[in-house]
């Protein structure tokens, strides 16, 4: 028993650090994939004149050291869109402009957008690395968003009547809204987890099924029970109360959008995550069950109830994204197409950070820049904010071929070294 | 209760079930199975549940393959995306409704005078055909760049497969906009029913089978084709042992790999002519908007042949019966809300793979093929 404890501790060890090279590289191939497509796509869309490339390096004060400047065809034609143009307004565009530049503001409208999506983006990239580490897919996160959404605005409505205004409602509001989204979106996971558990469902597809249920029930819920009786087009709830929404102390954020205390939520919650993995022996037995499902069995560990509990919390950090959803970016449950861009995404930044609950975080930041940035684009550029979602599904690509970056590493001579860690079925390697 | 157990309880559930609703709604035909059972073999339904089922029963049988051969391809999904897309685009491009000369008339200049070269006898093709022509290559493209990660270069294939689907849904809708200005293209028309003259007078049969759709005759063709294909060909063996033994197979001199990539492409060429069927054979346009017109069907298409136990025949089934109950929505609307007819054919991919459990799955599936000559 504890000669088999011995070798999955060592499986556990390898290193981290591959990884995050592998990790860095892949996003840089993906930019560079995702520029090409940019420009290629230029080519083929209509504008008067092609797009002046200006590449330089730039200097303290109004100097820099001027690379390229002019216009570039292919085969003839003049692509419309700049690349670099376009990288330029997705990274800065997300922040808002440079910091440093006269009249940027911390509580910039962009600002707001990157870090409210950041956030909702740490919960739903915890909630698909929780499932991963157990060698679990959640692509159902969206689908627990949803639900957590939902339950949670239609917790707050019923119960603000009952308690009373300000500060004192927030204190019983908020956690409850949090609560029953965290509720409602580990019930929706546990299904999946069960199914597996259970009856050896493969829980890939009855997770994307289940989002495809979740998005038609929820709908059908709300037109039937919950519609907003102002509401003169989509199916949406009523505005949860104003006290309900997280307070925008200590910065001066607009709290219909951002608030650092969601931010320091999830922060304290990718730490919890964290220590549960890696501190207590239910972590020992997702991850070994993530990484030798046969061997954990062998050591003692019930794997059914393991699958079922490790899809449980999946879906109840997926519901709370979902109550925080309400709560930060709505102030209502809306059926729409913007919820399940959240949950894929989660998918990306839990691979992107290796499954590593820290990782994650600086995933999550990544994305909410890109995702902020997708906004800049549609409202500054002809290049369509899709580039967010192309360059999405280019960073797991990539991700899961380290053999490529192996090879490429040999080829530059930069040395023989073994395999690193991919992004694989069995929850993937350590770096804890 | 072993796996062959729990699929035989899957399909006798499933047949018992739809056993019930017949006889329960011939003898009652004013009750609810009754409405269900006349609805469902009224012979427009058939003939929609058939249309319904083409893109879902071409995807399975291209999965099938695929699967068989070891790689398990869960961005089917993907590739019905890109291949709706690229198809209509292709069509769209070419001008909707004309027709393409092959070989084509050329023209150049050369030192001042211009010059053209007509081949003088022209095959033309609709451009409909050259849009499907585009959907599969695009598919097959796209179908091959998973077989080299996955192959070559040693991806999880969940997760590479996820990736191609990620993409194909990030790419498409990029696409139509920078095309069209939003997630959705133009309409081009759809495919016109291939008429069987005499046969198609044949009543019910006739009309569902000699005058349908070329994408429905090209899924019926397919079916047995596949099947014939994977059961009593060397190719068909080779692509079974490459995922049951492939060690045994690299050992009588079959390159693994090689096979392994025919299977992966066979799953674009099927998935490519499923988009097609889904945008040109059905819509006329692709729609790109949130999880784009595909909805789903490349897993379904999974489920599909999971359920039919990797049996062209019995994914084809296993379509119809999803399909079936797609069309049963489009003709009982009223009944129940809409989202509830919605939600039921992913409500049933649900149940099925619970009924199915994890099908026995050839034996080296998922994993990599190391041969031991490099």
């Amino acid at each position: 028993m504890s000669r088999a404890r011995d070798v999955l501790e060592r499986l556990v060890g390898a290193s981290g650090a591959e990884r995050a090279v592998i990790s860095v590289a892949a996003l840089a191939l993906s930019i560079v994939v995702g520029g090409l497509i940019v420009f290629v796509s230029g080519l083929g869309a209509a504008c008067e004149a092609g797009a002046n490339y200006h590449i330089a390096i730039p200097l303290p004060g109004s100097f820099e050291i001027l690379l390229f400047d002019g216009r570039l065809s292919m085969f003839g034609f003049q692509s419309c869109y700049d690349p670099i143009n376009v990288y330029e307004k997705l990274f800065i565009g997300a922040i808002g402009g440079l910091p440093w530049e006269s009249g940027w503001q911390p509580t910039n409208f962009s600002m707001e957008v990157f870090l409210q999506r950041a956030t909702l983006l740490l919960f739903t990239g915890l909630s698909v690395a929780v499932a991963f580490r157990a060698g679990l897919f959640n692509i159902g996160t969206q689908g627990q968003m949803v639900w957590g959404a939902l339950t949670s605005a239609v917790a707050v409505l019923f119960v603000a009547d009952f308690v009373p205004a300000g500060v004192a409602g927030t204190v019983i509001l908020l956690p409850l809204a949090l609560f029953a989204g965290a509720v409602a979106g580990g019930i929706w996971g546990a299904i999946p987890g069960a199914l597996k558990a259970y009856a050896d469902a493969n829980e890939v597809i009855t997770t994307i099924m289940l989002n495809f249920v979740a998005y038609y029930a929820t709908t059908l819920l709300v037109r039937e029970f919950f519609q907003d009786p102002q509401s003169t087009g989509g199916t949406q709830t009523r505005m949860v109360p104003v006290n309900s929404l997280l307070p925008s102390i200590p910065l001066g954020f607009q709290e219909s959008r951002f608030s650092i205390l969601a931010l320091v939520l999830a922060l304290v919650l990718a730490a919890v995550v964290y220590y549960v993995l890696w501190g207590t022996s239910f972590g020992f037995d997702v991850r070994t069950s993530g990484l030798q499902p046969e061997a954990a069995t062998y050591a003692g560990v019930d794997a059914e109830r393991t699958i079922v509990r490790s899809m449980t919390i999946s879906g109840a950090l997926g519901g709370i994204a979902g109550a925080l959803w309400v709560l930060l970016a709505n102030g209502r449950f809306l059926t729409g197409q913007e919820v399940p861009s959240l949950g894929f995404d989660g998918i990306t930044v839990s691979v992107l950070a290796g499954n590593n609950p820290i990782g994650v975080v600086f995933g999550s930041v990544l994305f909410g820049v890109l995702k902020s940035g997708g906004n800049t684009l549609n409202f500054q550029t002809d290049v369509p904010p899709e580039l967010v979602n192309v360059l999405s599904g280019l960073i797991i690509l990539f991700v899961a071929m380290p053999e490529f970056f192996r090879l490429i590493g040999k080829y530059l001579g930069v040395g023989d070294e073994p395999a690193p860690a991919a992004a694989t079925t069995d929850g993937g390697e350590e770096d804890g | 209760m072993d796996r062959t157990g729990l699929r035989r309880r899957a399909t006798g559930v499933t047949v018992a079930l739809l056993a019930i609703v017949s006889i329960w709604g011939i003898l009652q035909p004013e009750s609810a199975a009754g409405e269900l059972f006349w609805t469902a073999t009224e012979t427009g339904t058939i003939e929609s549940s058939l249309r319904l089922a083409v893109p879902i029963a071409l995807t399975a049988i291209g999965g099938l393959y695929a699967e068989k051969s070891g790689i398990i391809n869960i961005g089917l999904e993907g590739l019905l995306i890109i291949s709706a897309f690229v198809s209509v685009l292709v069509t769209d491009l070419l001008g909707p409704g004309q027709s393409t000369g092959i070989p084509p008339v050329v023209t150049f200049d050369l030192g001042g005078s211009t010059y053209t070269i007509d081949p003088g006898l022209q095959l033309l093709i609709p451009n409909i055909w050259v849009g499907l022509a585009g959907g599969v290559v695009a598919s097959m493209l796209l179908a091959f760049l998973f077989g080299v990660i996955c192959i070559r270069y040693q991806a999880d294939q969940i997760i590479a497969g996820l990736a191609v689907w990620l993409i194909a849904l990030g790419l498409a809708p990029f696409a139509a906009k920078v095309v069209y200005g939003q997630p959705s293209t133009a309409q081009v028309g759809t495919f016109d029913n291939w008429t069987i003259p005499v046969l198609s007078e044949i009543p019910v049969a006739g009309e569902i089978l000699f005058d349908a759709s070329p994408m429905v005759i090209i899924m019926l063709v397919s079916v047995p084709v596949a099947w014939y294909g994977l059961n009593r060909t060397s190719f068909g063996y080779w692509v079974r042992a490459s995922g049951e033994n492939p060690k045994a197979l690299d050992t009588v001199g079959v390159n693994v790999d090689r096979v392994r990539y025919a299977a992966v492409l066979i799953s674009g060429f099927f998935s490519g002519i499923g988009g097609t069927a889904l945008s040109l054979g059905a819509v006329g346009s692709f729609s790109g908007a949130g999880q784009t017109m595909v909805d789903g069907r490349g897993f379904i298409a999974i489920a599909a042949y999971l359920f039919g136990n990797y049996n062209p025949f019995g994914a084809f089934a296993a379509s119809y019966l999803f399909s079936g109950l797609q069309a049963l929505q489009i003709r009982l609307q009223g009944i129940a809300p809409t989202e509830v007819f919605l939600m039921l054919p992913y409500l049933v991919v649900v149940i099925v793979l619970v009924l199915v459990g994890r099908t026995r799955l050839p034996e080296a599936a998922g994993e990599h093929y190391e041969s031991g000559e490099d």
